[in-house]
């Protein structure tokens, strides 16, 4: 019987520790979601103070790694640096876009050997020829805000792959917002 | 339109025809329709019933599968494709008689249904096969056409092609079609792109690029290719000859370098470009030069297709908010809007005449071709399944190639510019961006 009692908590741990890591894995998800709710009283009504929405954390503690040890695949591989996603048809940055884009520049500033290459991509959606043409306009939108946060533009380069090289092939809103993004390379460290 | 305008329209359409050779006028200013006619099965022009009975090649019944048996089939399949023929059901045709001199036998052909009789007859010499090719009047019992042709016996369909060209010039005044190129951008396993060239009916796909690398978009004027290559990780222009031989970049001094457009005559180069993330119409010699900037907005500009003629470019700009088909001179000056309807017109070609244009067409859901009368501004869309685009005229303007996506897989169709004849010519791996080499 106790023997059991270990088997089943040593399981149950092996599946919390298996939430924990996707947890850690799937570092975008909000972690908010996962608290409880208040119970609900039957009690006369009490305003309850609703927070403002977390604002995203300022990049400010983004560390310097040591890019000498690593070869340009392995850097791109680690994923320093993160892509920004657009809207159906809009080359205007949105705030998560914003956000990712001043982490980047931040992680930039401390790797000032380090050159871009911005990919635009689209969607499956539109004309080959305008996509293109928005592609890179994406690419340049995201240009354009790393250098307004103080990054050199000569270190960035862009190319517009419009739908011709997605990273998603199916045809579904999550495979399309995949594939509408400024994609960032590291060209050389 | 008044009478008067349909009576004008009409007579610029006999002009047209009494005066082929001559160089099309140049499209009035259009008024363009603000609502788009569904036209699936088009309007009934007449065709000509002829009768083709099988190549008549005596002796040795080997010949059945490789001359009589190929040439038969291309011949019967061209006429049909044509437009302005309808083969009559080979079934009901009389056997032992050949020449319709005779009253019966001329009774017997028309009984079929013909107006028109095509005999071939084979004389087959080795690997040589010579054709002759009898083309009789029924009504009249008139020999109306005679022609000889000689060949390899490996590639009679090509005979057959060059009879029905013969026949559709004599009969309708046009070029055929039958031993015309199609280009289109095959994808490759991996993502890749290249840029192949096929027969008019989609048989003999050979590869012209091997960039190993994104190529898109081809285009040819003046017996060469232009197309978009990614070969150099930017994307450039790079043109090449029919064949695929003489490769060579053309540096144009901006970024994109998108959707070349050669002119007929193959000497300029219109081109979608960029600076600093706004896209713009240009121009630049095929030989290489300096690339002229044509269109000045921060709207986004692309799909530049030039005119017959070579004095007008049809592109697309999203100046009001959606991706609008505008036309203007070489010189980028006297621009003007000529798609309102839907919410997004993009990939413009011009009629070889002039006259129309075809274009990716959408207001909600897929899209699809729709082809605009210049003259008349009316619009007829001529595709209704799956999403289409990249619509590319054939030279005699009776014909448009276009891509089709269909349950997850792009490939290339062509349909009369009336909506009527669809044929699928590819199958497999996706084919992309057909292009009727003129």
């Amino acid at each position: 019987m106790t023997r059991r009692l270990t088997t089943l908590t040593i399981a149950a741990l092996m599946v919390l520790t298996g939430l924990a890591f996707s947890g850690a894995c799937a570092k975008k998800t909000p972690t908010t979601a996962q608290e409880a709710r208040p119970p609900v009283t039957a009690a006369k009504p009490v305003e309850t103070p609703v927070p403002p929405p977390p604002k995203p954390a300022p990049p400010t503690d983004v560390e310097a790694v040591d890019i000498t040890v690593m070869d340009i695949e392995t850097l791109n591989k680690k994923g320093y640096l993160n892509d920004a996603f657009f809207d159906f048809d809009q080359a205007d940055l949105r705030e998560d876009a914003r956000s990712v884009l001043a982490a980047d520049a931040q992680w930039l500033k401390k790797h000032p050997s380090v050159q871009v290459l911005i990919e635009g991509h689209c969607d499956e959606r539109g004309t080959a020829a305008y996509n293109l043409a928005l592609g890179d306009r994406r690419a340049n939108a995201a240009k354009e805000y790393l250098v307004s946060l103080g990054i050199d533009a000569s270190r960035l380069r862009t190319v517009s792959y419009g739908k011709e090289r997605p990273f998603c092939t199916e045809s579904t809103e999550s495979c399309w917002q995949k594939n509408r993004r400024a994609h960032l390379v590291i060209t050389a460290k | 339109m008044s009478l008067r305008g349909a009576a004008a329209a009409a007579a610029l359409v006999l002009a047209a025809a009494a005066v082929r050779a001559q160089t099309p006028p140049p499209a009035t200013t259009p008024a363009p329709a603000d609502d788009i006619q569904v036209v699936i099965k088009g309007g009934g022009e007449r065709r000509l019933a002829v009768a083709v009975p099988a190549l008549y090649a005596p002796g040795a019944a080997a010949l059945q599968t490789k001359v009589v048996d190929p040439f038969t089939a291309t011949l019967r399949s061209d006429l049909a494709y044509a437009g302005a023929f309808s083969v009559t059901e080979p079934e009901h045709y009389p056997t032992g008689f050949r020449d319709p001199t005779t009253p019966e036998a001329a009774d017997r052909w028309l009984g079929t249904g013909a107006e028109v009789l095509v005999d071939t007859r084979a004389d087959v010499t080795g690997d040589r096969v010579s054709v002759e090719a009898r083309v009789w009047d029924l009504k009249s019992r008139k020999l109306i056409l005679g022609r000889k042709y000689s060949g390899g016996a490996t590639y009679v369909d090509r005979i057959a092609h060059t009879l029905a060209n013969d026949l559709v010039k004599y009969f309708t005044g046009k070029p055929g079609l039958f031993l015309s190129t199609i280009l289109c951008v095959v994808e490759q396993p991996g993502g890749g792109k290249e840029i192949a060239a096929m027969d008019f009916d989609g048989r003999n796909l050979r590869q012209l690029t091997s960039h190993k690398s994104i190529a898109i978009s081809p285009s040819a004027g003046g017996g060469r290719i232009a197309y978009t290559s990614y070969v150099r990780l930017f994307p450039q222009i790079w043109t090449m000859a029919p064949d695929g031989a003489d490769k060579r970049e053309v540096q144009t001094g901006v970024e994109l370098n998108a959707s070349p457009s050669l002119s007929a005559d193959g000497s300029q180069i219109a081109f979608a470009g960029s600076a600093h993330g706004n896209t713009d119409i240009y121009t630049i010699a095929a030989g290489g030069g300096t690339a002229h900037r044509l269109t000045t907005s921060r709207a986004l500009e692309a799909s530049p297709a030039w005119s017959p003629t070579g004095r007008q470019i049809l592109y697309t700009s999203d100046l009001t908010g959606t991706p609008q088909i505008y036309v203007m001179d070489a010189e980028g000056t006297g621009s003007r809007r000529l798609t309102l309807a839907g919410n997004w017109n993009d990939e413009g070609a011009w009629s070889p005449d002039g006259s129309k244009i075809a274009f990716a067409c959408r207001n909600e859901g897929d899209f699809n071709i729709c082809v605009m009368d210049l003259v008349s501004g009316q619009t007829i869309q001529v595709t209704s399944d799956g999403s289409n685009g990249h619509p590319s005229w054939s030279a005699d303007g009776q014909k448009i190639t276009y891509s089709s996506r269909r349950n997850g897989s792009t490939q290339v169709y062509t349909v009369d510019a009336n909506g009527q004849n669809k044929r699928q010519l590819t199958d497999g791996a996706n084919h992309l961006q057909p292009f009727w080499v003129p």
